[in-house]
Formats: C-alpha cells, sequence, structure tokens
C-alpha cells in the first residue's frame, strides 16, 4: 500500500514535468526526491535502514543504505490524515497517549506492518529521549540488530573524538550487515555532495532573510530536516539549487512569497504536521509570513572528505534541539536577526520534553532581543485534540499585538 | 545537619558519581523533590508536561528551599534531566553548575568516554574548591562507596526477613539520609544499624512483591504498600537501593575507570540499555520478580518519564507471558498522588492473595 502510494506520487510527478515543463518547481523537485526515497524505503528492495534524526544519512548512503529517520513517517501519516488510526494501536498496545505522537504513529505502524522491515536499526539519542526508546521497541519488534549513536551535549574536542569513533563504529557494524566494506573514495564523493547541497542551502536560507522574503509558509516547511535525508547524493544539491533559483527569481522580479508582506514570523522546531490552515490564515488574513524556522539552518562547518568523521561527528552536534538551551537560543535570537523576524511561534509540541521543556528559556531569550513568543499547546501529529478554533483566537491576538508595537527593525 | 565545614555536592540523578563527591571532599545532597510545599512555578520554564521529579526540584529550588551548594552536579540522562539543568543555571546563578556525559550503553566506545567525562568532573570540582582527587583518595571513595552498598544490602536483606523494624519504610528514611551526608557518616551509621541485633518486624501475612520505577523517596509512600498487605520482596527504585547500587568495577587499576564500570553496571534504570539486548529491562524485571519470589510487580513511575514509558509495554507483557500480575502507578513522586491509588494497590494485592 505504501510503495503504491510513493509510486504513483512519483509517477504523477514525473508525467508533470515530462508533459509541461513550465510545472517545474523547487517545491516539486523536492516532493518528487521525497517520493523517491519513500518509495525506495518501502520497495523491498534496498537495504535499508531506519534511523535516528540524527545519523550520518550520507554515510549511509555512501555505503549502499537506504535510509531515513522514523519520525519522517510519524509526520507522513499525519500529513495524509491517517495518523490517527496508528495512534490508536500504539496506545492500545499500551504506549502512553503522553508521549510525542511522532513515536507512537511509528510505533502503531511498525505494528500493524506499514513499516517495511529494515536490515538494522540506528538510534541516535539526539534530539531526544523519546527516539531512542521508539528505536529499542522497533528493534525488539522487528528482531533486528540495533546500533546507538550516543550524541554528546557539547562539541568540545573529547565528544567530538567520541562521536566520530562511533560513526567508524558504526561504518564497521553497517559492513558486517552488508557484506560491503566502507570504500573512503565513496564517503569523499557523498560528503562532497553534502558540503556543496549545505552551502546552498545557506545561500537558499541568505535569500529568504530578504525584506520582503521570497518565501511563503509553505515553500521551506519542514525543508531543513527532510533535506537532511538526501545528503551525500546529487539530488540534495540540485533540489537545494532549485529553491536557491526560484528565490533569486522572485527577489530579481520583486515577486515576494506573500504579497504585501507585514509581519515576519519566526516558527519554532517542526510544524504541525497535519492538514491545517493556520499558515493560509496568516498568509491571507494578517499578511503574515514564517519567513524562517528554527530547523532551517546549516549549522556545521564543511566536512573534510578526506577525514569526514569529525565533521560528520560535529554536524549531528550542531542541530539546534541538541546541546544546551543557551545555545538554542543563541541560535534562535541570531535567526531573529538576520531575518528581521517580529515575532516567534513555538507550537510546543505535546509530548517533546525536549523541546517543551525549554520553551520558558526560549521565551525569555528572545524577549531580550524583543521578539515576543506565543506558546501554543498543540499535537503537531495527532489530529484527536486540536481546537482550530481556540488557535485562530490565540494567533490573531498575537498577530494584533506584533502590528500594534510595530517593527522592532526600524 | 549541614555545618559550615560541609562543602555541599548537590545532585538530582541515582548516576551521579557519589564517590567522586566524597573523594573531592565533598558532601552529597540530593535535592529530593519531596519535603516542603512549594508553589508550582516550574511550569513557567518548563512545560507541565515534564517529569514531576525535576519539575519539583525545580519548584524547590525556585523557592529557594536548597542550602548553599559548593557545587550542583547533573547527569546527562533524559531529555527532563537536560532541562532542568538549563533552567536550574538560570534561576540559581550563583551554583557552580556541572553536567556531566552519561551514555545510554556501556559499549567499547562509552566507557573510555565516559571516563573521560568522569576525570574532568574531578578537574572541575578541584577548581570549584573540593579537594585534587589523586589515585588513592578515588580508590577510598570507591571501597566506602561499595562497603556502604554491602551494608545497604544486609538491611534489605533483614527488610525482607522481616526483622528490621520499621521495615522498608524506616529503610527508606535511611536511602534519604544516605543521599545527603558525607559518606564517613554513612558508613557509621550504616555500620551501627547492621551490629544491632535483628528484631522480629512483624511482616507475617504479606505477600511478597517486587517494587521497582524511578522517584520514590516519601517513607510513607513506601509504608502504604505494606499497609495494603504487600511485602516488598526486593526493589528497585531510583531514590532506592539504585543510588548506591554499583555494577563490577573490572580489572583496571585506573579507579576513574573503576567508577565508569560501576556506574554504567549499576542496575539499569530505564533510560540505560544493552542495545545488543532490545528491551532487556523487560526481561531483568522478569529475573528480580521470580528470584524475589514475588507474587505480583507494582510499578510506581513518574508521569511524563520517557525513558520508562517507552519500556513499560514491554514488562507489561513480558510479565503478562509469565502470568505474573502486574500493577502500573504513575505519580508524581509524592505520598498524595499515591494515597489515590491506595485503592488499586489494596484491590492488586487481594488479588494476589
Ligand atoms: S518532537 Fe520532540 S520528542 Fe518528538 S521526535 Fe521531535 S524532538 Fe523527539
Ligand atoms: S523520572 Fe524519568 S524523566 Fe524524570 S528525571 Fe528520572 S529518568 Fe528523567
Amino acid at each position: 500500500m505504501m510503495f503504491q502510494y510513493f509510486d504513483t506520487l512519483v509517477t504523477g510527478i514525473e508525467n508533470v514535468l515530462e508533459n509541461d515543463p513550465s510545472q517545474k518547481s523547487h517545491r516539486k523537485l523536492y516532493a518528487l526526491e521525497v517520493a523517491r526515497l519513500g518509495r525506495r524505503l518501502y520497495s523491498g528492495t534496498d537495504r535499508l535502514a531506519w534511523c535516528g534524526v540524527v545519523a550520518p544519512f550520507d554515510l549511509l548512503a555512501a555505503m549502499g543504505v537506504t535510509s531515513c529517520f522514523v519520525e519522517f513517517i510519524g509526520a507522513m501519516l499525519a500529513a495524509t490524515g491517517a495518523s490517527s488510526e496508528f495512534l490508536k494501536e500504539a496506545e492500545d498496545a499500551g504506549f502512553a497517549p503522553d508521549t510525542c505522537a511522532y513515536h507512537r504513529a511509528v510505533l502503531g505502524a511498525g505494528r500493524k506492518g506499514m513499516m517495511p522491515e529494515p536490515d538494522f536499526f540506528i538510534a541516535t539519542s539526539a534530539p531526544c529521549t523519546g527516539g531512542i526508546g521508539v528505536m529499542e521497541n522497533m528493534a525488539a519488534m522487528f528482531k533486528k540488530d540495533l546500533f546507538v549513536l550516543n550524541i554528546p551535549q557539547n562539541d568540545d574536542p573529547a565528544s567530538v573524538a567520541y562521536l566520530a569513533d562511533q560513526m567508524r563504529s558504526l561504518a564497521d557494524f553497517v559492513s558486517r550487515h552488508t557484506g560491503q566494506p566502507l570504500s573512503m573514495n565513496r564517503l569523499a564523493e557523498a560528503v562532497t555532495y553534502s558540503n556543496r547541497a549545505a552551502a546552498v542551502m545557506s545561500e537558499v536560507y541568505r535569500l529568504a532573510e530578504h525584506v520582503p522574503s521570497p518565501v511563503c509558509a509553505k515553500d521551506l516547511r519542514n525543508f531543513g530536516i527532510v533535506a537532511a535525508l538526501l545528503l551525500g547524493t546529487p539530488q540534495a544539491v540540485t533540489v537545494a539549487e532549485a529553491f536557491r533559483d526560484a528565490f533569486a527569481a522572485r527577489i530579481a522580479n520583486n515577486t515576494p512569497g506573500v504579497p504585501g508582506e507585514k509581519i515576519r514570523l519566526l516558527w519554532i522546531q517542526n510544524r504541525v504536521q497535519f492538514k491545517n490552515n493556520l499558515e493560509d490564515l496568516l498568509e491571507n488574513e494578517f499578511h503574515a509570513c514564517i519567513v524562517a524556522d528554527e530547523l532551517n539552518d546549516v549549522t556545521w562547518d564543511p566536512i573534510d572528505p578526506a577525514d569526514p568523521f569529525p565533521g560528520m561527528a560535529k554536524r549531528a552536534i550542531s542541530i539546534p534541539l541538541n546541546g544546551p538551551v543557551e545555545r538554542r537560543v543563541k541560535h534562535l535570537a541570531d535567526m531573529a536577526r538576520r531575518y528581521k523576524i517580529h515575532g516567534a511561534i513555538n507550537p510546543c509540541h505535546f509530548g517533546c520534553r525536549q523541546g517543551t521543556g525549554a520553551r520558558g528559556l526560549v521565551a525569555l531569550g528572545l524577549k531580550q532581543v524583543n521578539v515576543p513568543v506565543l506558546n501554543l499547546e498543540v499535537d503537531c501529529v495527532d489530529t484527536r485534540n486540536y481546537a482550530p478554533g481556540q488557535m485562530h483566537t490565540r494567533i490573531a491576538a498575537f498577530i494584533e499585538m506584533l502590528e500594534n508595537r510595530g517593527n522592532p527593525w526600524g | 545537619m549541614n555545618g559550615p565545614q560541609l562543602k555541599l555536592a548537590g545532585f538530582a540523578c541515582a548516576y551521579t558519581p557519589l564517590a567522586l563527591l566524597d573523594a573531592a571532599g565533598m558532601t552529597p545532597f540530593r535535592v529530593l523533590p519531596v519535603g516542603g510545599d512549594w508553589p508550582d512555578q516550574a511550569g513557567t520554564l518548563l512545560h507541565d508536561n515534564i517529569c514531576p521529579h525535576v519539575k519539583r526540584v525545580l519548584n524547590r529550588a525556585m523557592a529557594g528551599d536548597v542550602p548553599e551548594l559548593s557545587v550542583m552536579v547533573f547527569m546527562n540522562s533524559c531529555d527532563a534531566m537536560r532541562r532542568l539543568y538549563d533552567a536550574w543555571r538560570a534561576i540559581r546563578p550563583q551554583d557552580r553548575t556541572f553536567f556531566v556525559e552519561l551514555p545510554p550503553t556501556a559499549d567499547e566506545n562509552a566507557v573510555p568516554y565516559f571516563v573521560n567525562a568522569l576525570k574532568r568532573l574531578a578537574g572541575e570540582l578541584a577548581e570549584a574548591g573540593g579537594d585534587p582527587i589523586d589515585q588513592a583518595r578515588l580508590l577510598n571513595s570507591l571501597v566506602a562507596w561499595k562497603t556502604i552498598a554491602n551494608l545497604q544490602d544486609e538491611l534489605r536483606a533483614r527488610v525482607r526477613r522481616g526483622s528490621f523494624p520499621g521495615g522498608p519504610a524506616r529503610l527508606q528514611e535511611i536511602y534519604n539520609q544516605c543521599a545527603s551526608r558525607p559518606f564517613s557518616d554513612t558508613l557509621a551509621a550504616l555500620d551501627a544499624l547492621v551490629r544491632a541485633p535483628e528484631e522480629a518486624a512483624g511482616n507475617k501475612g504479606l505477600v511478597p512483591v517486587l517494587l521497582f520505577g524511578n522517584v520514590l523517596p516519601d517513607p510513607e509512600a513506601i509504608a502504604l504498600f505494606e499497609q495494603c498487605g504487600a511485602k516488598i520482596a526486593d526493589e528497585d527504585l531510583c531514590t532506592g537501593s539504585r543510588l548506591f547500587a554499583a555494577g563490577d568495577p573490572g580489572t583496571d587499576p585506573d579507579p576513574f575507570r573503576q567508577l565508569a564500570s560501576m556506574i554504567l553496571g549499576k542496575p539499569p534504570c530505564a533510560r540505560t540499555f544493552d542495545s545488543s539486548a532490545p528491551l532487556s529491562f523487560a526481561r531483568n524485571v522478569l529475573s528480580r520478580a521470580r528470584q524475589a519470589e514475588a507474587a505480583g510487580v507494582i510499578a510506581h513511575v513518574v508521569k511524563f518519564c520517557d525513558p520508562y514509558l517507552a519500556r513499560l509495554p514491554a514488562v507489561r507483557e513480558t510479565l503478562r507471558q509469565q502470568q505474573i500480575p502486574f500493577l502500573l502507578l504513575e505519580g508524581d513522586c509524592t505520598l498524595g498522588s499515591l494515597g489515590q491509588a491506595r485503592t488499586r494497590i489494596e484491590a492488586f494485592m487481594e488479588m494476589l492473595r
């Protein structure tokens, strides 16, 4: 069923692009590559690893393993309106409803045979404790080997060396399962693609900073986190270039993402994954645009293709959801300055301890750079308690407040 | 209790290297989440859906009900603990606060890294006014730790035999005292208790159960189980036996290496696991229940604790397969929340009879 879904998606987009090249857009290219990844995941032919969020996807690509973080499936089930059934399945099996719904959806999907059997699992201790728990359960469910990457909180030399060593051990673990040794040449090639993609993604984000911004809320939704799945491949570069070119053209043509842009918003952590009209409401009613997402940033330096493990380790440590909250706040404040943000929205995804547990200090930190934060109470995956009316009221009040205080950036 | 000469080292997690604090000439001080009626303010910094252990520890700190600390040591045990570390520094900037990486597994890369983290902490403690830790000092503290663990083992055995007056509730009081005293005082107190003759304490007619979970430090809460007819035949709580329980130190002469092995080899909290044996936590619960000849298993887990919530379905299933009755209590570390569960505990015990 899932293979069918992704296959139809791939064929549909390919047909459109072939028959009507004018329809070619950055979002379509991106959707195509994501659908192709989905098709490979469910093909039953590829070597497959289910992973944690910050696994080194370029290393896995270089080793011929199709890989994906499991939360992607949780988000996809939510986006297609199918999450409730799987959440219920997990809850019926005893997984508490007050845990992260990305994880519950995945556990439910695993139990209902909707997750293809992988060759092995790779858990990552960042961004969250719940993530390791779900991988341990999945490994037991599928009776497959589990490798755990412990991601330290800081990038001091000992921590980087430790994670780099773990990644070397991971390569050995993968080799043992695939029977293929790691080719350092292939890894260097993959890392070169990652570096090129990261450089172009940085350009994309710099273009998004433009006032008015060339982006609308949908353009870069989930972009940074999902694009990581393409790292190590030429597709990562192609997709990033398509975004860059689209935004550059919009700026050149004076076509902002949200016509009449008035309010520039920063979205904290993940977007709401199921269909909702919050973004439309913001853009159409208030000319407010989500110009920046916390996770849309390149927080790491180029990786040395000749000695890639330390650079890959630093990359994993650098993600905004890892490390002490001070670092996270610093990054958010920096984004606020770069993007000339008027206000930030934190969905406070129910069940995410690492994220919601930081909400007070995040709000205080952004207040110090004169950026108010709207803390919502929403489960980004589980629609069952979603109260759109209440959301709209709170967002409307927040935007009105932002309008009344004027532009903090002059 | 805390004379001016004591250098208090605050902590909140059972994985804290207490022997290192002792070797630095410091007195461990466990910031327990019970003992005061603090205003509930933690949600403003954290979120209401964070584990009540962490919230209550923060409430306590926000209410100023923590003595002057020379240092406060946090372990990287889980998301909630990381956020507590962040919030603590925001509300008590005057504290010297340290954060120690704690690998979730004890694999070949993790052990040396943890050794390194412990060595770094030793240096930080010395900079914060602690004594410099040399090998001999640390070895002495390791011996003291192990001795405390053995003495506590003996007291547990007496509780099981029904020959320790005050039973498990008194033992819990002792655990709490051990968590916030110099090792030397703890050794002396435990030694005196063990030397005292055994006395019949009357736990006849109670049904043996295994009690496991995380944070339940209130002796009255522990007493409640007995009042409901349970004999705690074995217990695995992070505010109970697990604090001083120690793994095998191994054969490495480096005491830091021994310390790392003893900590990573402790009976695991759900946040630590063996990646080569997924969900072995559930099998460990089963084998402890069998060893204790428990008629049933009671879990007391604080709400919103992701490490436990992720492993409880496996525990339930493993016990179900072996037809061992299981009762799950979710609480907020306090007697109050457990008191509400009294009827459920009584009904469970009734069923076990
Ligand atoms: S939302 Fe939070 S708990 Fe859920 S997967 Fe993401 S980081 Fe983990
Ligand atoms: S009770 Fe659970 S969530 Fe809370 S600090 Fe302990 S391990 Fe973490």
